[in-house]
């Protein structure tokens, strides 16, 4: 940022220079800003009070969305579909990556094939993952099925049970997300100083102890930091559930049997875009922004409790 | 050292058990893509094809709309990551190197933005392309890239923070304007995070499922996730096509993976950067 010295005039030449140069790179994001953010959000809110169907213009309608939406069951259902899905999915994908990169950060060899092993999952869509999901989980032909069947219990219905649903979509989450997480976790634990860990080893701390007591605290940081953006995108989970309970082929099958795993974005794009009830839409669009507004602002104030810094 | 020894060995047993449990389930999708079909529906179902049956990744190609979705996918992917370069590099030049009004409000608000979920975008974005008469063609889905993504500013700008002041000096005597030195100078100079930002946005458009399902209505029009999955109706009682087409999906981006895999853990730490 710095400048050198110069005379006066050459320095206001400089800046006006600088200063169009500036404003004409930086145009396509504020273009970007002004049409598909601030217009958009202001946009959003209005439609929220209206009744929208694209077709014609959008009717004021006051509150009229958000009494119906408090008013309404299915609403609530994907309300808590969304909370039993992330309260199940964020710690666990979190424990188990931190694991995970606990267990890679020394020098192992081939290390770069378990890293890629990790990584498959993470780069394929929910559409290669859907039929992954099906080699093993098929009700009829599944290698689950026949295992529990070799072993003398039931067989299951997986995705079609309503019990077993979102566990099994968590779990499949789980797997699929963990090798982006444990990388990142890597990071972290990079720059965690290697003579803390030789000092314990000195007290006598085995394995667990020193993960508790020192990789744990130290990395707190960036855990906090995939709590909160693990947190923020699960509430937004659509593609895997429009994928794996065959929203792709029938929008209104989407959210599995009884709606057991219907989520607020399944709901929000069913009302949408199936039934062209925009405005409706718009407003579970804003009850789950302010969710995650406010999500977000108690995740900051707690990270001052809990987050170590050096 | 003994207890080296057993963190070591402890460290390995972890590692492989997960790696088996991440690999296994891609090996039997890979044998059930060789499958006939009752080998592919037999009860109890055999791990392994016998005999393998190679022309399902034939006969995919052979349906027409798998090309077609093919193409669609590459369109998308390619002009998505071609804007994301072009109009994020440029934007965190300015950021990086120039003085211009509301500059820092500016990056603020880039900052800001990058905590909006999509989901409240999502309704005026489709309006905005409708009245555009976009609706139903794949512009909608790479054109919003052309327009420097946070994300993608937020890159570059670092990559260009790092490079010394003296190389734009004599370029400025020379009489370059401001973009033709970040033309000339910065672009060479930035080739790795320029990779990164390339890997990241194509991994994202390649797999992308939200937009499509929501911008795309004609089945020629799909891209390859929800386009395999349309296939369903023209594949009954060849079910093992759909997961050969699926596999095949995944050859592009693994293949970009195997060569770029260092962009692609730099992109994953800097999305954790605050």
């Amino acid at each position: 940022m710095g400048d050198q010295p110069l005379t006066p005039r050459s320095r206001r030449r400089r800046l006006d220079s600088d200063s169009k140069w500036g404003l004409l790179m930086v145009t396509p994001y504020i273009v970007h800003f002004i049409v598909f953010v601030l217009g958009s959000l202001l946009a959003s809110l209005y439609f929220s009070f209206s009744h929208y169907d694209i077709l014609n213009a959008p009717q004021w309608a006051g509150l009229a969305n958000y009494k119906k939406l408090f008013h309404e069951p299915v609403f609530w259902k994907a309300m808590w579909n969304t909370i039993y899905f992330t309260i199940l999915f964020v710690p666990l994908q979190t424990i188990l990556a931190l694991i995970l990169a606990t267990a890679l950060n020394q020098k192992l060899r081939g290390l770069k094939f378990f890293r890629l092993a990790h990584f498959v999952p993470v780069i394929s869509s929910w559409t290669v993952i859907l039929y992954v999901s099906d080699a093993i989980f098929n009700p009829r032909f599944g290698l689950a099925n026949s295992f529990l069947i070799k072993i003398g219990l039931d067989p299951q219905k997986w995705l079609q049970d309503e019990r077993l649903v979102i566990p099994l979509l968590v779990m499949i989450a789980v797997w699929k997300g963990i090798g982006y997480i444990m990388v990142i976790f890597l990071a972290g634990l990079q720059n965690v100083p290697s003579d803390v860990y030789e000092a314990a080893e000195i007290d006598g701390a085995g394995v667990f102890r020193k993960f508790m007591h020192i990789t744990v605290p130290l990395i707190s940081g960036t855990t906090f930091l995939v709590l909160i953006l693990s947190t923020i995108s699960t509430f937004q989970a659509f593609e895997q559930i429009y994928v794996m309970t065959g929203g792709a082929l029938d929008a209104s099958s989407a959210g599995g049997p009884n709606k057991s795993s219907l989520v607020l974005m399944i709901y929000l794009y069913q009302e949408g875009f199936t039934f062209l009830r925009m405005g409706y839409a718009s407003a579970i669009a804003w009850v789950l922004f302010v969710i995650l507004f406010i999500l977000t602002a108690l995740q900051v104030t707690f990270q001052k409790k809990w987050v170590h810094y050096e | 050292m003994k207890l080296n020894r057993v963190r070591k060995s402890a460290g390995y047993a972890v590692i492989i058990v997960s790696s088996l449990v991440m690999i296994l389930p891609f090996l039997t999708t890979l044998f059930n893509s060789l499958k006939t079909y009752a080998q592919y529906t037999a009860v109890p179902p055999k791990w392994f094809p016998s005999p393998i049956q190679w022309s399902n990744y034939s006969e995919v190609w052979k349906l027409g709309p798998f090309g077609q979705y093919t193409l669609n996918s590459v369109i998308v992917t390619v002009l998505s990551v071609g804007g994301a370069l072009i109009s994020c590099s440029m934007v965190a030049y300015a950021f990086a190197r120039l003085r211009f009004p509301f500059k820092n409000t500016l990056f603020m608000i880039v900052l800001g933005t990058m905590m909006i979920p999509p989901v409240v975008l999502i309704i005026p974005q489709f309006v905005i392309f409708k009245s555009l008469h976009m609706l139903d063609t794949l512009t909608p889905l790479w054109i919003i890239e052309w327009l420097a993504q946070p994300f993608g500013i937020f890159l570059m700008r670092q990559a260009f923070l790092m490079i010394p002041k003296d190389y734009e000096e004599s370029a400025k005597l020379d009489g370059c304007n401001p973009f033709q030195i970040y033309w000339k100078i910065f672009l060479p100079m930035c080739k790795p995070t320029f990779a990164t930002l390339a890997v990241f946005t194509f991994m994202t458009k390649w797999n992308e499922i939200l937009s499509p399902a929501i911008f795309l209505t004609s089945k020629e029009n799909f891209t390859l996730p929800i386009g395999i999955l349309s296939m369903a109706g023209q594949w009954s009682g060849n079910e093992q096509y759909m997961v050969a087409a699926a596999l095949m999906s995944l050859i592009p981006i693994l293949l970009v993976f195997l060569f770029a895999e260092k962009y692609f853990v730099q992109g994953t730490n800097s999305s954790g950067i605050k």
